[in-house]
């Protein structure tokens, strides 16, 4: 690695045999950089072209406008001096950070302050258009038709129609019903395929029509209309709900009952409400609901203490194995340490989805190998805190061989000197590991512990495929013994009410966000300090 | 350095050039394509055979359609969140999604004629309808589904009553360590689904029916009084190790095949197993506790989107769904790609497989499961309070456990 044996003589002098990086730069600065540059910046404009087309189909003017001043951007950038080099770097991986971390971040964010869940997904002009789809019904002796859309001598469309019932004909236009002799019309196995005096729509004239066939009401008693149905179908239907477009309300007309929009993305009249409702903003309901909703906030502080117990307790376990595992393989002169070390990593390389549920079979009470083999009676998933214990266990035997690969790296690249040293001056094993090897370690581990940290905190697989939370307990509707924060927070986005609460769930886990980040904060503040020490 | 640079700028603006002309010309190609295209989300299993029928339809219509595979357990959330461009116009789905479907307002109601409708058990359409307020048709269905017992007739005789159930497999669970009694499965998750027929043969039932005839999410039947009444049986099934909530599906499965179970409760999703197992067997429904122990039916079918409107071809998939797949030709043809018993009662006349027969009849007076989509909530504590109560050693008492279930689910219900 070092440069001095690199940089030897026997070269000509205008071009030094340089260290890597620098040689690999100057490779790519010639005219094979450039033509790489071309490649790329191509595909990126060619892609920007192509994202554009679709997003100017699809009239997103604003992913628009981001893409196109981020295509130019780069191109610039990349065609510039000298004077925009660090940029040149820094660029894709803000580019990749802000599109996969901010981005989601801000999106739920936003989504925390609506009441978006089940019922609560649509525009509100899309919801009134359904409610008032749905509202049609039958009346008392509704007709059904065989249909065909049509057009009269003069152009006009109209619906040539046949009751299904006793098969009278007829042709339906806005202005009602006029018989037709049933000899004017043909049927076949399709539905009507003539009519005396009319032309009738095929193909894609008829598909092209499909909306304004559909808006086609022939009005027959009272409130009722036909619709077509298919396209070879219609029913006579009748509404069951007015929309006042002015007030902005739904009016039953069997009572008059009036339901108006309450505000929080429904039309309501006392308890009734009306389906579907649509997306709105709530403002801070969803984070007053963690506060005051018992349901929500009575288990917090709980599934909190123990998300915490289980992270804090996964990762030091796993550093502790880990560390003793590195140390004692990586003795000089041990036999079969090749062996020894890929046995450590089985854990690793076995995917974790499916070791996770070997496990779960595994550690079945009474069935599972584990009390079998050891005769034991254990309720190792079927008990609150056996249950736990089981957590623990199983997400320390997945994150050992990651601290055993990190110490052995680590241990290595702590200078033999040193220990060496401390030998001479007459340090015991342990008291060299504990003043020396430890703390040289801690400065290099530490972070990696506050990632590991961070990732079981949040360690959904874990959980959710060994217990899925369970088992549950008397009393509490939502969170069982073993639920971390961010496995309850799926529980209530999933399991309340009419099904699915994102706003709610988004909420929490801003919370959950705000609890990593300050711990990790605070903790990374600790490891400053560490270094300084040294 | 400045004629480099130059011919780098003209080099990515060819590239980029070539690159849309290639995309408007692929996008008027498609555009110039003649008649409109329906988009089908079906399952990887019935892909084929709803490719067939939908072709077939679609050359007498003069249309055109694409069926996508998607995983069935998504489809339901994801027609929720795709992209309306890329969304589907029919889609496959069970029943008890409908609720939720509807409440969101991304499917259409259906209205089929009178004749369509007299080929369906009007359960398989009730379970289809769903309105708080007007109670509408939304999916057409397809086929029925539905657990029942699986009697080892070498090992046992096949029950008439159900004491004669309890004392066969009590009998048999002795004579060997290692045997089960009544092989259901639960596991840690619990599994309300496969306890259904012990649930409601002691008097349980999800939902009441309110007066408008819809189900009625504030009257939850998982402690009514008839069924505390009797949950002390549960406590000696338990004290007996006749179910023992510990048994996951695998294992279940694997007591019964080598026979070390003399009962499992499953459903047609294992008919190929069965057969193949060349056990002698006969599937019935569990015998009558202190009511019929009827299973839960499920009901699958095909349903159409808010999309086909948004698309302009909401009467074509209207036509598809309404008129051809409620056919029996067609309900024949899907019944026999995916191994489920057809919901038109013509087609079913005509199809003619012992196993699937069998789970018919041990379906017989069952209930679909609720549609409404507060369903979410009831799952895991009507599960767990059997997982609770049913787990051997420490187990709680069967009232107090679904006492508290009932609380938990009024609770979420909210």
């Amino acid at each position: 690695m070092s440069t001095t044996t690199a940089s030897s003589a026997g070269l000509p002098p205008k071009m030094p045999r340089a260290a890597f990086t620098p040689r690999l730069i100057s490779l790519f600065s010639g005219t094979v950089g450039l033509v790489v540059k071309v490649a790329l910046l191509s595909i990126s404009n060619a892609f920007a072209i192509w994202a554009g087309y679709v997003l100017a189909q699809r009239h997103q003017w604003i992913g628009l406008i981001v893409l196109v001043v981020a295509t130019v951007g780069i191109d610039l950038l990349y065609f510039g001096g000298r004077r925009v080099l660090p940029l040149k770097f820094l660029l894709p991986g803000v580019l990749f950070m802000v599109s996969f971390q901010i981005v989601p971040i801000l999106y739920t964010i936003d989504v925390s302050f609506t009441n978006y869940s089940t019922g609560h997904i649509s525009s509100k002009s899309d919801a009134i258009r359904q409610i008032q789809l749905n509202s049609l019904q039958p009346p008392a002796n509704g007709k059904q038709y065989t249909m065909a859309a049509a057009r009269d001598a003069q152009g006009k469309l109209v619906l040539i129609l046949q009751d299904q019932a006793n098969g009278e004909t007829f042709v339906g236009t806005t202005k009602g019903l006029q018989p037709l002799p049933k000899s004017a019309v043909k049927t076949g196995a399709l539905g009507i395929t003539a009519a005396k005096g009319y032309r009738i729509l095929k193909g894609n004239e008829l598909f092209s029509l499909d909306s304004t066939i559909r808006a086609l009401k022939v009005p027959t008693q009272g409130q009722s209309a036909i619709s077509p149905q298919t396209i070879s179908t219609a029913a006579e239907l009748e509404p069951t709900l007015r929309y006042d477009a002015k007030a902005g309300t739904f009016t039953r007309i069997t009572d008059g009952a009036v339901f108006r929009d309450n505000g929080k993305g429904s039309f309501t009249h006392g308890n009734q409400e009306l389906e579907p409702g649509w997306k709105t903003g709530v403002g801070l309901r969803n984070f007053g609901s963690i506060l005051n909703d018992p349901l929500v906030s009575g288990p917090f502080f709980r599934i909190f203490v123990w998300t915490f117990v289980f992270a804090v307790s996964v990762v030091f376990l796993s550093f502790a194995v880990g560390l003793f595992l590195a140390i004692a393989l990586n003795k000089k002169g041990l036999r079969f340490q090749r062996i020894y070390r890929s046995l450590v990593l089985i854990p690793w390389a076995v995917p974790g989805f499916l070791s996770l549920l070997v496990w779960q079979g595994l550690l079945n009470d009474d069935f599972g190998v584990v009390n079998r083999l050891l005769h034991l009676n254990i309720p190792w998933l079927f008990d609150g805190n056996w249950a736990k214990v089981s957590c623990i266990l199983v997400s320390f035997w997945l994150t050992v061989p990651y601290f055993f690969l990190v110490s052995m790296g680590a241990l290595q690249a702590i200078p033999e000197e040193l220990t060496e040293a401390a030998r001479v001056d007459g340090g015991g094993p342990f008291q060299i590991f504990r003043k020396v090897t430890l703390p040289l370690l801690l400065v290099a581990v530490s972070p990696l512990l506050i990632a590991s940290f961070a990732f079981n905190f949040n360690n959904f697989n874990n959980i959710f495929l060994l217990t899925g939370g369970g088992p549950t307990q008397a009393n509490q509707p939502i969170a069982g013994s073993t639920d971390i924060l961010i496995s309850y927070t799926y529980k209530l986005a999933i399991a309340t009410g009419k099904g699915q609460d994102y706003g709610l769930a988004s909420a929490v886990s801003i919370i959950i966000f705000v609890l990593v980040a300050t711990i990790s904060a605070v903790s990374f503040s600790r490891t400053k300090a560490l270094e300084n020490l040294n | 350095m400045r004629a480099k640079r130059t011919t780098a700028l003209l080099a990515v603006v060819l590239a980029a050039m070539c690159a849309a002309l290639a995309g408007s010309v692929k996008s008027a190609v498609a555009s110039s394509k003649a008649g409109p295209t329906i988009t089908i989300w079906a399952d990887q299993d019935r892909k084929t055979a709803v490719a067939q029928l939908a072709n077939a339809w679609a050359s007498a219509r003069g249309a055109t359609v694409n069926v996508l595979v998607h995983d069935f357990g998504k489809i339901r959330d994801d027609l929720g969140t795709v992209a309306a461009s890329e969304a589907p116009d029919v889609i496959m789905g069970a029943h008890d999604w409908t609720g939720q479907l509807a409440a969101n307002g991304l499917v259409q109601p259906i209205i089929l004629s009178a004749a369509t409708k007299k080929n369906f058990p009007a359960y398989t359409l009730n379970a289809f309808s769903y309105g708080t307020a007007v109670k509408k048709l939304y999916g057409v269905p397809t086929q029925i589904e539905n657990i029942g017992l699986i009697v080892n007739t070498k090992l046992v005789k096949v029950p008439t009553t159900f004491a004669q159930l309890e004392s066969e497999a009590l009998a048999f669970k002795k004579k060997k360590a290692g045997n089960l009694g009544i092989a259901v499965q639960q596991g840690t998750n619990g599994d309300a689904y496969h306890m259904y027929p012990f649930f409601s043969g002691l008097g349980g039932y999800i939902f009441g029916v309110n007066k408008a005839g819809n189900l009625d999410p504030s009257d939850i039947g998982v402690a009514n009084p008839k069924f505390l009444k009797n949950a002390a049986l549960i406590d000696k099934w338990n004290k007996e190790g006749l179910i023992n909530s510990k048994l996951d599906g695998s294992t279940a499965q694997n007591a019964f095949l080598k026979g070390q179970a003399a009962f499992w409760v499953t459903g047609p999703w294992n008919s190929d197993t069965l057969k193949q197992s060349g056990l002698k067997f006969a599937i019935i429904q569990v015998p009558k506790i202190a009511y019929p122990s009827v299973p839960f039916l499920g009901v699958q079918g095909f349903l159409v989107t808010k999309y086909a409107a948004t698309h302009g071809v909401e009467s074509l998939a209207q036509d598809f769904v309404a008129n051809y797949i409620s056919t029996a030709d067609a309900q024949g043809a899907l019944a026999n790609a995916s191994g489920r018993y057809p919901a038109n009662v013509a087609a079913g006349k005509q199809f003619k497989d012992p196993v699937l027969a069998q789970f018919g009849k041990a379906g017989a007076g069952g209930v679909p499961m609720p549609n409404i989509p507060q369903m979410g909530s009831v799952w895991t504590d009507l599960g767990q309070a059997w997982v609770r109560s049913t787990k051997g050693a420490g187990a709680s008492k069967a009232a107090s456990s679904f006492k508290a279930a009932a609380r938990a689910i009024a609770d979420k219900i909210g």
